[in-house]
């Protein structure tokens, strides 16, 4: 459900409470409706095409982390400004009561993108933080987006498309000294490969001042930042070790991880059916990695609202 | 031995691991590991929660094979999962792992063969789980000492897992205590008691010592008392011989309610460490007042529904209480003088189990009848946090608010947390919370010998009173909320239950 309106924060405001006294008439006989809100979830998509995804994406990820979603997306060539206002709604299973999100979509004209900041502060919901994602490759450059910066707790990038690693990783450095909260979805996708690798600690497969060398492989033409995040995380977590990042004859991405001791050595190799094959050390089993899809990814950046600490070491070293 | 600090742990993302290690199951084809272990065991295979290399072995007199077994157990997982649809190839490797061995628990070749089946797993790592009749527990935990499974080589180790009833009353708690510690060390000692791995116990630490705002209200000076109530609407379920010997005191009060008591009530610890909440727990059961015999008739009442001595396997002149209720008072600065009214019973009018914490009145009775108050009364309601501990967790607050129009006219309203609807995520298990504690080592939400010791000194005059005299049973209907004692214990320090 939505309705058309031009942008005038107080009056967004305005339609958003008509429109939950209006849920709460329509749904009277099943209980009303219950609001949910932890925080305010900005989306910065790329076009009109790409906010119909997010609108999906954003769906699914409201059953978890509930908040007032406000998805900004570039329309037209002036300075003109957009906004609809909608809600999205669930029925937990066995339940007759529908629980509710809200949510705000903005279309900006290219030079009215520099406005949106302003119009933000008050749609903000008060007192509960406000994620910023930022999606596609061109985010993770100087640009438009960067007076939205200030306004969020934490910053979500995704530099899986990036052409140039060692920018984007700069770019996100830089933002990290001014004090702002990133994230990157391409280090999110390591967790599974992560716990693969701390599990082999754990049971000892391997002792930590063993390890003399580490090799992370890529595939594709350029380095990735997934392989300079993975090849920083190892440096952090084991300093004496010589890491090296080579490239592989295998699909863009993270291809394999090889640990050598002074005696043996153990490989940990990206397979199919989303598996990767431990091997070596006495060891040879598969191990499932877990769902990559972009609302898995979300739901565990969202799950952080804190201090990263890993991820903020792998990215500073 | 030296535990190294893993470099690569990221606490934050990673979920806890699970070492490698061997689940030994007594009763492994009894209710209990048909219902939630198994269901349990799969559900963290499902989450990708168990390693790579862990093995279970069942035990029971049954005689089968380990096919047949497995086939039993994908039935009960199939019919007891609470959620989630059977995934037949996760089931498939996860019965790779399950093993079966017949047996009787009084004969030590069970043992022997036993610790042949451990031994063929690869597993160096033992967690023993008696899921049996209370009565083998001693003779179990003998049968493992002296074939010597309880003796971990170097950088493993071994431990116990015990279900309730831990004894039946002090002296037996304390003889079964000694028994198992013959065995096992305390600290190897896992006493489950399900109701602390419920989310919604462990929430009242969070709620309590995350925030700022309960804190300096939950004492003597704000709260009025504290409700904690377990009731169910079904009867014995087939369960009539064990039960006319535990009844609700033994089987609720003495352990799950008094443990969601000393949650309530417990001083803050310094650090959430196993030991240092547990120590918290301890010292507030020890503080709660030990009633004298003459008290017990004050602060007591011991009830029976009507229809119980017809249940099968029931003596037709049985003393059970299937309903009790008890004050108790807590001797400390903060809690002096605030009754905590704990009630259980069966055939009660619905399933609920929840904590009221009635706050005192606002002081001045400013809005007069307009407080949503009856005709002729003046005062204002009362404020009331309540934790919900099933049929659906949450916390909600009850307090007054304007109703919209002319004039003064308050109404109560509810603020209402939900754990279903805030967390989409679903709430792990009580017992899967558990299993993964016990296989990780941490012991925060098992209860300790002193805890089980403490708990049984609180209830031990109430015993004693009830099995030296003769109760005028039945004395409650079906479908009430418990005979009409209970209200007036409850009446009498000018309070009344909420039955809603």
């Amino acid at each position: 459900m939505g309705t058309a309106t031009t942008i005038q924060p107080e009056r967004i405001l305005k339609d958003l409470q008509q429109l939950w006294a209006q849920m709460a008439v329509d749904q009277a006989d099943a209980g009303g409706v219950l609001r949910a809100c932890a925080m305010t979830l900005v989306v910065v998509a790329e076009n009109a095409a790409d906010a119909e995804r997010v609108r999906q994406t954003v769906g699914v990820l409201m059953h978890n982390h509930p908040s007032r979603a406000v998805i900004l997306h570039p329309g037209g060539s002036g300075a003109e400004l957009d906004a609809r206002i909608f809600a999205e709604c669930w029925k937990p299973f066995g339940k007759t009561q529908q629980i509710c999100s809200e949510g705000i979509e903005i279309t900006a004209g290219q030079s009215g993108f520099s406005e949106v900041a302003k119009f933000l502060v008050p749609l903000r919901v008060p007192d509960l933080p406000v994620v910023l994602w930022c999606r596609g490759a061109a985010a993770l450059e100087p640009g438009p987006l960067e007076p939205l910066f200030p306004l969020a707790d934490k910053i979500i990038f995704d530099s899986s498309q990036v052409t140039d690693a060692d920018s984007a990783l700069q770019f996100l450095r830089r933002l990290r000294g001014h004090g702002r909260r990133v994230a990157d979805l391409h280090w999110t996708r390591l967790t599974g490969w992560r716990e693969v690798l701390a599990h082999l600690f754990d049971d000892q497969a391997l002792q930590p001042a063993e390890v003399k060398g580490a090799q992370v492989k890529f595939g594709g033409s350029s380095v990735t930042t997934c392989a300079r995040y993975f090849a920083a995380w190892i440096r952090t977590a084991l300093p004496a070790a010589r890491v090296t990042i080579e490239s592989a004859e295998a699909p863009r991405g993270l291809h394999s991880v090889k640990l050598s001791t002074s005696s043996d050595s153990l490989t940990i190799t990206l397979g199919s059916d989303h598996c990767v094959e431990v091997l070596g050390c006495g060891r040879h089993y598969r191990s499932m990695l877990p769902s990559s899809s972009e609302e898995a990814l979300m739901q565990e950046e969202l799950g952080i609202l804190g201090p990263d600490p890993v991820y903020e070491r792998a990215l500073s070293a | 031995m030296t535990e190294v600090r893993n470099p690569f742990a990221d606490p934050l993302r990673f979920e806890r691991r699970v070492p490698e290690c061997a689940i030994v199951i007594f009763g492994a084809a009894g209710d209990l590991a048909k219902r939630k272990l198994l269901p349990a065991l799969y559900r963290l295979a499902y989450d990708r929660r168990l390693p790579a290399s862990f093995a279970i072995v069942g035990n029971s007199r049954t005689p089968m094979s380990d096919e047949d077994y497995r086939e039993r157990m994908r039935e009960a997982v199939k019919q007891f999962s609470e959620d989630g649809d059977f995934d037949e190839e996760l089931w498939k490797r996860f019965a790779a792992n399950l093993h079966y061995v017949a047996g009787d628990v009084k004969d030590p070749q069970l043992y022997l063969s036993l610790k042949e089946k451990v031994t063929a797993t690869g597993q160096a790592n033992i967690l023993f789980y008696l899921s049996t009749q209370p009565s083998y527990y001693t003779v179990i935990v003998d049968g493992i000492g002296h074939s010597h499974m309880a003796a971990a080589p170097d950088g493993a180790w071994r431990r116990l897992i015990v279900e309730k009833p831990f004894g039946h009353d002090l002296g037996s708690a304390k003889e079964l205590n000694s028994r198992i510690h013959a065995v096992f060390r305390e600290e190897d000692t896992y006493r489950i008691d399900h109701y602390l791995g419920k989310e919604t116990v462990q929430n009242i630490l969070a709620l309590r010592f995350g925030n700022g705002i309960f804190e300096p209200l939950w004492n003597r000076r704000y709260i009025n008392h504290v409700q904690i109530t377990a009731a169910e609407s079904i009867g014995v379920e087939g369960r009539g011989g064990y039960y006319q010997e535990a009844g609700a005191l033994r089987d609720m009060i003495q352990n799950h309610l008094l443990q969601v008591m000393a949650t309530v009530a417990m001083e803050p610890s310094a650090v959430f460490e196993p030991d240092a909440v547990r120590d918290e727990r301890a010292k507030l059961l020890r503080s709660i007042k030990i009633m004298r015999p003459e008290e017990v008739d004050q602060y007591a009442v011991a009830g029976q529904y009507k229809g119980f001595r017809q249940e099968p396997g029931v003596n037709p002149d049985a003393q059970t209480d299937t309903y009790a209720a008890g004050t108790f008072f807590v001797d400390n600065w903060r809690w002096a003088g605030v009754p905590f009214f704990i009630r259980s019973g069966k055939k009660l009018p619905k399933r609920v189990t929840d904590i009221a914490i009635q706050f005192n009145q606002a002081p001045l009775a400013l809005f007069g009848k307009a407080a949503g108050a009856g005709d002729g009364e003046q005062k204002a309601r009362p404020n009331l946090l309540i934790l919900r501990i099933q049929p659906e967790e949450g916390i909600s607050l009850l307090f007054l608010s304007k109703e919209p129009g002319s004039g003064m006219r308050l109404r109560p309203v509810s603020m209402d947390f939900n754990y279903g609807t805030s967390f989409g995520e679903r709430s792990p298990s009580a017992y899967e919370t558990l299993l993964v504690d016990a296989m990780v080592g941490d012991a925060t939400l098992y209860t300790r010998q002193d805890m089980v010791e403490a708990s049984w000194t609180v209830i031990q005059p109430i015993l004693e009173n009830w099995n030296n005299r003769r109760f005028d049973f039945p004395n409650y209907d079906a479908g009430t909320w418990g005979p009409a004692e209970a209200d007036t214990m409850i009446a009498k320090l000018s309070r009344q239950w909420r039955n809603s």
